[in-house]
């Protein structure tokens, strides 16, 4: 009976340790992000406010600190009511959904987070865009600056043809820091050329990534430069998708030229840092104008797999063989070759992204190259049919 | 209390020589020993410088004689399962999806000296592995990927797997209370040198900001190209202890089941690794079998 009772007395000891180390699971935690993830403007008599239905839906990503709306040159900015789908939880001022006078001026809204802890601004703006006749746009990559978020790497404005500067140039750049998180301005892929052929220019270079991108299944980053956006959140899963190509444009592109000097890295490296004897790397300068609607009217963006072989695309002009230059500047013209016949009407409505594309490495897309190959870039034209 | 200390060294003495020697009957481990004892002796006496230093070695050997009388001796065999992990979860881990046993073996032996009728000090020597592989559901928890010294740091929401190996000796020293014949608690500290550590993992199918909540959002997939690896060996410390509880049951006179639970108070990393926001403590449950060997 003795012997019994220390029995209860094991067991009941036992059970107390077990449950001492069975911890219970906490309420979840409230949220702790505050983003803008979309921006969209309803709109009664939209076609008094926007060239098109797509126009009004501005999807932002999480580096974005600003929300463009582009809108008619005539349309009344004075009472716009944003509305905004935000982190769950969080909350926004200016309320979501209220009027603001966009006629004065952006307008900055705070999003702070359902835990309290955090808060981020944004800036919303309409801007009322003339419709561009020019016949020849340049890109002269002159206006550049720190980028707003981590004032650590190159961003470029493109200017108007009205002289204003837009904000269509991406890069690589916020991708390859993900992996170099303490680089140098110019150690970055993409840099400011400071002797161009004319003023600034641009400098691509194919670029190690360290230990960390290699981890990643992408050992180089080719230096990139693209009218369009670069989405980081899919830097790391589906690369590809990161790079999205194409602004809105309404104008027929008929040709392409400007400045190039090109020098290839030494050795020619495969996606699995392995050495390619004997290859050697060639540079990328393009221009696609496609359909940035599907069949079922969706808008469709074309990305780092399909830029080059989709079926929406309806121009191409490629300068082609961008060997070793010696560096000298070499002159490039070369004319949109058009796959299909372009819809005046749907041009004119913002159914067309046009995408210029320059890459120190022309499989750069596909993580294979040569570290330090280098594509200058200056002084590039575009050239449209103007309506006689 | 002095005597108690002594009493305890000298158990770790009794039990170096077991780890050197095969393990024969109690009284002929206990015959040899002794004859190995008075061999080493008689060398001594061979020099014959110093008469009183043979007086005080005689002592010795008769007080160590005494001391073997009573000594038990038990070899252990367990498999152990637990966690390194913060006490208490911390509300940033929401779920955990899988948690795979692993080969947690822990051999050893132990000493026991009975002090009075009921108590004993209990002093011995293991080697086990505390090992962990979970699979959790995490919510905006701080990470950092780790990459031949590259890293990228934020707050992830997501998967996060993660696996840590710990070899080690271990030399629990414990007060031990005899119930009965078949029932004995033990209870005290334990000290433990990791041979071989590794801490590693990967965060996946979720997302990080960089930084802090406000940062970059980066998607991580299910691939190993695209989920974030970590690695934090270097960062682990080297030495560890903590307290242990226990029950052994005798079903013969020989053999035995044991159950104990060892609760480290030494933080798995060192202090200065910062990565993680809570401190991680080995805390692992061992059952086993035990042969009482002498």
């Amino acid at each position: 009976m003795r012997i019994f009772n220390h029995n209860i007395v094991a067991i009941v000891a036992l059970a107390a340790l077990a449950i001492t180390t069975t911890s219970c699971f906490k309420d979840e935690p409230l949220n702790a992000e505050c983003d803008i993830e979309k921006a969209w403007i309803h709109a009664d008599n939209l076609n008094e406010m926007f060239y098109s239905a797509t126009d009004t839906l501005v999807t932002v990503f999480s580096t974005d600190t600003k929300i463009v709306f582009t809108m008619r040159d005539d349309a009344d900015i004075t009472a716009i009511a944003p509305q905004f789908t935000i982190t769950d939880g969080a909350t926004i001022t200016p309320a979501n959904g209220s009027v603001q006078d966009f006629s004065k001026g952006p307008v900055t809204y705070t999003v702070t987070s359902q835990d309290g802890k955090w808060s981020r601004h944004y800036t919303v703006e309409c801007n009322r865009l003339a419709r561009f006749t020019t016949e020849v746009w340049n890109f002269d990559f002159e206006h550049f600056e720190l980028d707003p978020l981590y004032h650590q790497f190159y961003v470029w404005h493109n200017t108007l043809p009205d002289g204003s500067l837009g904000d269509d140039w991406a890069t690589g750049n916020l991708g390859f820091r993900l992996s170099k998180s303490f680089a140098k301005a110019n150690e970055f892929p993409t840099v400011v050329l400071e002797q161009g052929y004319d003023g600034h220019g641009v400098l691509l270079t194919t670029r190690e990534t360290g230990p960390l991108g290699m981890s990643q299944g992408m050992p180089i980053a080719s230096g990139n430069m693209f009218l369009g956006k670069f989405n980081v959140a899919m830097a790391l899963r589906e690369t590809l998708k990161a790079t999205e190509f194409g602004i809105p444009f309404e104008q027929k592109p008929v040709r392409l030229s400007g400045y190039y000097q090109y020098h290839p890295g030494d050795m020619f490296i495969d996606k699995n840092f392995n050495e390619i004897p004997g290859r050697i790397d060639a540079g990328d300068i393009y221009s696609v104008l496609y359909l940035n609607h599907d069949e079922e009217g969706n808008p469709t963006v074309l990305y780092g797999d399909n830029v080059l072989s989709s079926d929406l695309i309806v121009a191409v002009a490629r300068v082609n063989d961008i060997k070793e230059t010696n560096g000298e500047w070499i002159y490039f013209d070369v004319e949109f070759e058009y796959k299909s016949d372009i819809d005046i009407d749907l041009l004119a409505s913002r159914g067309y992204n046009l995408t210029l594309v320059f890459s120190s490495s022309i499989k750069g897309a596909s993580f294979e190259g040569a570290i330090g190959s280098q594509l200058k870039v200056d002084k590039v034209r575009l050239t449209c049919e103007t309506k006689e | 209390m002095k005597r108690h200390i002594s009493s305890v060294l000298a158990i770790a003495v009794a039990l170096s020589a077991w780890c050197i020697e095969p393990v024969g009957t109690p009284s002929q481990t206990a015959g040899l020993k002794g004859d190995l004892m008075a061999a080493t002796l008689s060398a001594d006496d061979d020099n014959d410088k110093d008469k009183k230093h043979d007086d005080d070695n005689h002592d010795d050997l008769k007080n160590l004689k005494k001391f073997y009388h009573n000594l038990e001796g038990y070899g252990r065999l367990g498999y152990s399962i637990g966690g390194t992990a913060p006490l208490g979860i911390p509300a940033e881990i929401r779920k955990l999806n899988k948690f795979i046993l692993q080969p947690n073996v822990s051999f050893g032996i132990d000493g026991i000296k009975p002090v009075s009728k009921n108590w004993g000090i209990l002093v011995g020597i293991h080697f086990e592995n505390k090992a962990m592989h979970i699979d959790a559901t995490v919510k905006n928890y701080h990470i950092k990927f780790t990459q031949g010294g590259q890293t990228l740091e934020g707050m992830f929401t997501g998967h996060n797997d993660s696996h840590a190996v710990q070899w080690m000796f271990t030399i629990p020293i414990q007060a031990t209370y005899k119930i009965s014949n078949k029932w004995r608690l033990k209870f005290g500290p334990y000290f433990s040198y990791l041979t071989s550590a590794n801490f590693d993992g990967f965060a996946y199918d979720g997302y990080l900001r960089e930084g802090d909540p406000t940062g970059a959002k980066v998607f991580l997939g299910h691939t190993d190209e695209e989920r974030g690896n970590y690695d934090f060996k270097d960062d682990i410390r080297r030495c560890q202890w903590g307290m242990g509880v226990g029950v052994d049951y005798f079903f013969t006179r020989r053999f035995g089941v044991y159950a104990d639970l060892n609760w480290g108070l030494s933080g798995f990393f060192k202090g200065s690794f910062k990565t993680l926001d809570q401190t991680l403590f080995p805390i692992y449950g061992t059952i086993g079998i035990a042969y009482k060997i002498k």
